[in-house]
């Protein structure tokens, strides 16, 4: 149904003003609940806690985040990729840019034209990034095991910390307290060998809810390609390039104690075993990868209605296990994280929450030498929303992290949002009505230095100064409703994002070693535009979604040892991206298309060599069976790459030809 | 209200045509034999754009993929090493591609192709039909004695391998004898043309790596010495061994001539100019000029910056020094009067290391 909740067009109307304009916009605001929990499409931000006659909502971070564009993948559109990564999701649904080396192998994000490190993962709101990379591979993400993944782009995730320069991705398991059991279980299979297999059960009573995600998948890859060589072209088999095992197991469970408070423990074990496909003209690779993750959390939050508060501690374990012929290449990094947040209502139109997080690295990584190497950080904050009137909205937030060669920069957020056409009262009317709103933020916002960037054998730079950005952005949302079953929904915002101290890894005069220094500046600017059209009408419910992107991401200023020209587009940056998005049910049936084009985008930063546009046209079938016992079964057939395109995802790195798979998803209440 | 879609598909049609122009594939005359220079472009290791680039000297113009150009587009490999020539054919060693790309001359269209190679690195011929190619062995975290390959250029075949020690360098051919100097070992393994057989390893300093026969018959060969670092913080670089400059006659390889540098880098890149008594080599962070006749090291660099290639034309004495910034941008190469002094610099692809002149 929905993929994308571009702002809020799909929360509920009612609900949309208690929590924005009405009177009790402090947090543990108390609304008399409707028994159910919104349908998914309707999830709101602010999660569903519900106790005996009322509901007291825990305020999600993103309350803090006034006036900057955030998107949501809907759980109806995840359960379409449910058997994919997160790379395949927004590679397939948004104008998004993913750097991406071939089906399962590394893919990186570079929101707004930033680095795939300028882009910060965090699950159940702590940090995931790999602390030795300072990145996420998205292909190592399955999109099953949450069940919220939204895509915070700009300046305003600054209050997520480090990293968070171009943006921050939201992965989160909401429990769900709707009480009974239900789960379903899929099995995939697709082009060039791929497997899979999926289970999520769920069981909730009044007091206690737990759920269990799984998923494993495997895929050959094998996938034909013609190279052209100097005899003419010729047809080979890709090698090196499968998928061996890729499972994700993640149990989560909440509990809730006495009226006001709940605990919840989270675990996400995550390992695959790949070949690492090296570059079709390099002879006989045998590069493989082992990733494992282990993630746990454990939290307790305590809602009343005047105050919140929270505390959550957390422990990783990240594994890289590389080898290619030779000696293997190991790394295991450890991070214990705490974090504890205080929320409380200022008046009956202001909140204010402060907090504080510390974390611990110890990593074990064979180019930092035969030494566990560790490392703190930490941060304060202080995150402020303040309502004037219904229809003006304010957040002023401030963090200072402390990071072992100093102080980070101060980071300060502030955002605007205004309702210069409020919704209407009367929302029974058939007559188009229109809700427009202007929006405004900025901040400033750096990333820590990395500990490969630190610690690495040789060339490490202890004394590397965080990177700092400064981004803002404004725009303009409008809603236009025809009653209560069609809306269109269209965002337009502009933003410039700058990067100042660009971390880069250069060879070192004279004795030729590469080391990370703070060496340039990069400015980013363009335009995000979409627009979402959505009806529903007796068994019918469908949209069409549409968005593009414009990015200019250039270096501005750089030192006389960066080599790179100024005023070129940044490699593997495309400047137009549009995404098209289709989807439609009608009683059993469901049918999707997906377009998503890509413009050429430099492979080098000198702005000569060039991997050509892209059009990739993707599609999915699926119909409904039910059976007995509130049991049904779901037959889905998804097809990518529809046109047979022949194109490079990366140079050297050959992208599938059309692939077809079919999944069969039994679900039962 | 779906047909506002209509235009923004529309849209998307006409960015699909923003692609900029491919410049490659455009044909340039070649140039007049004695005008051309060969620049050689590894490319970024895994992306397969290594290419060798004809600078005519005449008209100063740049054939930047003359391989591609020449035939249809094709990519000449990943990581281009070096390229050796033999009457009117040239032998481009495309190392991560396993394998040489035979190329008429001047056209650069194809002759064939030499397979059958393991992580090739330079190549070197006595005749029409008589070719060799060192070849590295084993992985990067521990490398195998590499060979010494010998290829039958009539058929572009390998004939036999000739094991010689860890990761052979520059070749050298002089008198009926094939020098390799084994850049991970001490040594240079002298194999015996005729008999295609090991004739003798004669012992040197750490770290030989390339090698040039001066005006009065003898072997000159650099050894870059050995570094290690340290395990622990600060993980500081320590030199195991210093480089070492030294000469031996072909009769004589045990009687050696040797200047020692000192330990505060590494010498590579052994050049000679075309009248074989003046030699060239990269020394931290410069470049240095030395007689034959030389009894010490220079102290003054003749050119002072760091080069990734270095050639005289032996047309002219012309200098060409090629520069690789990083391998996220294209090259440059600068062309030198013989004097030192800078003529010009043109744009090549990433990672020029090195020139040949035809």
């Amino acid at each position: 149904m929905h993929f994308f909740n571009f702002g809020r067009a799909a929360w509920r109307r009612g609900l949309l003003w208690a929590l924005l304009a009405g009177p009790g916009v402090a947090v543990g605001q108390q609304v008399p609940g409707p028994a159910a929990a919104p349908p998914d499409s309707a999830r709101l931000s602010q999660r569903q806690h519900r106790l005996s006659e009322v509901q007291v909502r825990a305020v999600g971070p993103e309350r803090f985040a006034v006036g900057s564009r955030r998107f949501e993948l809907d759980s109806a559109v995840l359960a379409q990729y449910r058997g994919g990564n997160l790379a395949d999701v927004l590679q397939a649904r948004t104008p998004l840019i993913l750097k991406n080396y071939g089906p399962g192998q590394l893919a990186t994000i570079a929101l707004r034209g930033t680095s795939a490190q300028h882009t910060a993962v965090l699950w159940n709101g702590l940090n995931i990034m790999l602390p030795t990379l300072g990145q996420n591979d998205f292909a190592l993400l399955p999109v099953g095991t949450n069940t919220r993944v939204s895509i915070q782009p700009g300046p305003a995730a600054a209050l997520y910390g480090s990293g968070a320069v171009g943006g921050a991705v939201l992965l989160n398991n909401d429990p769900d307290w709707r009480p009974g059991s239900r789960g379903s279980a899929q099995f995939d299979a697709g082009s060039f060998g791929l497997l899979g297999g999926s289970l999520e059960a769920r069981t909730t009573t009044p007091t206690v809810a737990v759920r269990v995600a799984a998923s494993y998948r495997e895929a050959q890859n094998n996938y034909s390609y013609v190279l052209r060589e100097a005899r003419g072209p010729v047809r080979y088999t890709l090698q090196n390039a499968a998928l061996r095992h890729q499972w994700s197991i993640s149990p989560d469970v909440a509990w809730r104690v006495g009226t006001a408070g709940e605990v919840t423990a989270a675990a996400w074990l995550t390992d695959a075993d790949r070949e690492i496909q090296s570059g079709v003209n390099v002879a006989g690779s045998e590069a493989r990868e082992r990733d494992q993750s282990r993630r746990l959390v454990l939290g307790y939050r305590h809602l009343a209605a005047r105050q919140q508060w929270a505390v959550r501690g957390a422990w990783f374990e990240d594994i890289i296990n590389y080898r290619d012929r030779g000696t293997p290449s190991n790394s295991r990094v450890r991070t214990t994280q705490a974090q504890a947040e205080h929320t409380s209502a200022l008046g009956a139109r202001g909140s204010l929450r402060l907090g504080a997080e510390a974390q611990h690295f110890a990593a074990l990584v064979g180019g930092y030498g035969s030494e566990t190497i560790t490392e703190n950080r930490a941060a304060a904050f202080a995150l402020l929303r303040y309502d004037p009137r219904p229809g003006l909205r304010l957040s002023a937030n401030l963090r200072q992290a402390v990071l072992p060669a100093g102080l980070a920069p101060l980071t300060p957020t502030v955002g605007l949002e205004w309702d210069l056409l409020p919704a209407p009262i009367d929302t029974l009317t058939n007559s188009p009505t229109h809700q427009l709103t202007a929006k405004a933020s900025a901040a400033r916002s750096y990333r820590a230095p990395t500990l490969n960037e630190r610690y690495w054998l040789p060339g490490g730079n202890p004394s590397l100064r965080p990177e700092s950005g400064f981004g803002s952005e404004a725009g303009l949302r409008h809603r236009l409703s025809w009653g209560r079953r069609t809306t269109l929904e269209t965002e337009l915002t502009a933003f410039r994002q700058d990067v100042d101290d660009w971390v880069q890894w250069l060879p070192t005069a004279g004795t030729g070693i590469w080391s990370p220094r703070n060496l340039r500046q990069v400015r980013s600017q363009g335009l995000e535009a979409s627009t979402a059209l959505r009806r529903r009408q007796g068994h019918y419910t469908g949209s069409a979604q549409m968005a593009y992107h414009f990015t200019d991401t250039r270096k501005t200023q750089g030192s006389t040892a960066d080599s790179d020209p100024v005023g070129v587009q940044l490699a593997f940056v495309p400047q137009h991206q549009a995404s098209f998005a289709t989807d439609h049910r009608w009683r059993d049936w469901l049918v999707s298309g997906t377009f998503v084009f890509t413009s050429f985008r430099y492979t080098s930063a000198s702005g000569t060599d060039f991997l050509p546009g892209t059009g990739l046209l993707g599609a999915t079938v699926g119909r409904t069976l039910h059976g007995p016992a509130g049991t049904s079964l779901l037959v889905l057939v998804q097809a990518a790459n529809l046109l047979n395109q022949a194109y490079d995802s990366y140079p050297g790195r050959p992208a599938p030809p059309r692939t077809v798979g079919g999944s069969l998803r039994l679900s039962w209440n | 209200m779906k047909k506002q879609f209509v235009p923004f598909l529309a849209g998307l049609a006409l960015l699909a045509a923003c692609d900029p122009k491919a410049a490659e594939i455009v044909p340039v005359p070649e140039p007049a034999p004695t005008t051309g220079v060969f620049v050689l472009s590894e490319g970024r290791f895994g992306a397969g754009d290594g290419a060798v680039s004809i600078f005519d000297k005449a008209s100063k113009t740049l054939n930047v993929d003359a391989f591609g150009s020449a035939n249809g587009g094709a990519k000449l490999g990943d990581v281009v090493q070096s390229m050796g020539v033999q009457g009117n054919r040239g032998y481009i060693v495309v190392n991560a591609s396993n394998k040489i790309e035979v190329v008429t001359l001047p056209d650069f269209k194809t002759a064939g192709t030499i397979n059958g190679l393991d992580q090739p690195r330079y190549f070197t011929s006595t005749s029409a039909t008589r070719g060799y190619v060192t070849e590295w062995r084993g992985p990067f975290t521990g490398y195998l004695p590499g060979v010494l390959s010998i290829l039958d250029l009539s058929t572009n075949a390998v004939i036999r391998s000739v094991p010689v020690g860890r990761n052979p360098e520059q070749l050298l051919a002089l008198g009926g004898k094939i020098y390799v100097p084994n850049s991970l070992d001490n040594t240079v393994t002298i194999v015996d043309e005729a008999s295609a057989a090991v004739s003798s390893t004669v012992t040197l300093s750490d770290g030989p790596s390339s090698m040039v026969a001066d005006k009065d018959g003898n072997v000159w060969v650099l050894c870059s010495g050995f570094v290690t670092y340290l395990s622990t913080p600060p993980f500081t670089a320590t030199r195991v061994s210093n480089g070492a400059l030294i000469r031996f006659s072909p009769n004589s390889p045990a009687t050696q001539f040797k200047l020692t540098f000192p330990a505060t880098g590494g010498p590579s890149k052994l050049r000679i100019n075309p009248a074989k008594d003046q030699l060239y080599y990269a020394f931290g962070g410069a470049e240095y000029q030395m007689s034959t006749a030389a009894t010490a090291l220079p102290t003054t660099p003749f050119i002072r910056r760091s080069f990734s290639g270095f050639a005289i034309d032996p047309r002219d004495n012309t200098v060409f020094a090629a520069v690789a910034p990083s391998f996220s941008t294209n090259g440059r190469f600068i062309r030198y009067q013989a004097t030192g002094v800078a003529i010009d610099s043109f744009e090549v692809k990433v990672g020029p290391n090195g020139f040949v002149f035809y």
